[in-house]
């Protein structure tokens, strides 16, 4: 009797076991089957180099507010978007760049600087892992003659296929 | 002389114990295997592949011209000489794409948007043992 207990333990604690071993293996797979997701980290690095671009030392660099500038806003803060050739993404940009230059005490908007695609500014806001990244950052700046302005910064990172499963 | 209970009782201990350690033995060996995958999984070059690549990428566009990162890739680099790479091929960047390729049949590469020229190449202070990679920034592109 004893040794028949003995056995049909023995058949448990394997059981529990594979049901242990399933589980980590289960874990396991789902934690490193998925890719890391470094989007926002990419669009705080890129929120923080346009900011170095526009602003230096909290002082408005010169010429952001000139149509020259404007132009070749992306060139001028040597930024190139041009993403791998995977999955369309040459052709769907995968980065989106918008900045809002305005007076800081009438909220008057001096210069508007945008890059990239814009349609993914549609997919701010929604919830999920499937849609872009979007982060947004706001800073003081004042330039030689003591004027004061707020720099608001929009920067989006795609690549949804490479960092979400 | 021993008599027929004695014996018996000889014979039911000898079961136990190598039921015991056929037990012990069983569960090592599931252990073990158990070990193993967790291991293998989380030094598996297509993972090392792809956290190098966003690593290196991530500090490019963050970086400067002017700045030289060392960056330890041992694991990677021993991954990579056992599946016949070279030290010298794990990390190329073309134009703003980085490429870590740790296996004849695979490679993982994933972009930077900062516009410099950057150099990459093995750290060969101690050619007998490379386990460092170097990361040059040089200059704005468009300078």
């Amino acid at each position: 009797m004893n040794k028949r207990g003995d056995k049909l333990i023995s058949v448990y604690w394997f059981a529990i076991l594979f049901i242990v071993a399933g589980g980590i293996v289960y874990m396991v797979s789902a934690f490193y089957g998925k890719p890391y997701d470094v989007r926002g980290a990419e669009a705080d690095i890129l929120t923080s180099k346009i900011a170095k671009c526009i602003s230096e030392a909290g002082y408005l660099k010169d010429g952001v507010l000139e149509e020259d500038f404007k132009n070749n806003f992306i060139e001028s803060c040597a930024i190139n978007f041009q993403a791998e050739d995977v999955y369309d993404w040459r052709e769907r940009g995968q980065y989106y760049v918008e900045v809002d230059i305005l007076e800081f005490n009438t909220k008057n908007k001096l210069s508007e600087l945008s890059e990239g695609n814009q349609g993914l500014k549609l997919d701010c806001g929604l919830e999920g892992e499937g849609f872009p990244v979007c982060v947004e950052r706001s800073l003081y700046s004042i330039d030689e003659n003591g004027n004061q302005y707020q720099i608001n910064i929009l920067s989006i990172v795609r690549k949804t296929e490479k960092n979400v499963q | 002389m021993r008599s027929l209970g004695e014996n018996k009782l000889k014979n039911k201990r000898g079961n136990i114990l190598t039921e015991n350690i056929i037990f012990i033995i069983l569960n090592l060996v599931f252990l073990s295997i158990l070990i193993v995958f967790l291991v293998s999984k989380m030094s598996a070059a297509a993972v090392l592949e792809e956290m190098h690549a966003k690593q290196i990428a991530l500090m490019i566009s963050a970086a400067e011209p002017g700045m030289t990162i060392h960056l330890d890739m041992e694991n990677a680099i021993n991954i990579a000489k056992k599946e016949g790479i070279n030290s010298g091929d794990v990390v190329t960047i073309k134009e703003n794409v980085v490429t870590v390729k740790l296996r004849e049949k695979g490679g993982y590469s994933y972009s930077f948007f900062n516009d410099v020229d950057v150099s990459v190449y093995p750290d060969t202070t101690n050619p007998e043992d490379i386990t460092d990679y170097v990361i040059k920034i040089n200059n704005y592109k468009n300078e």
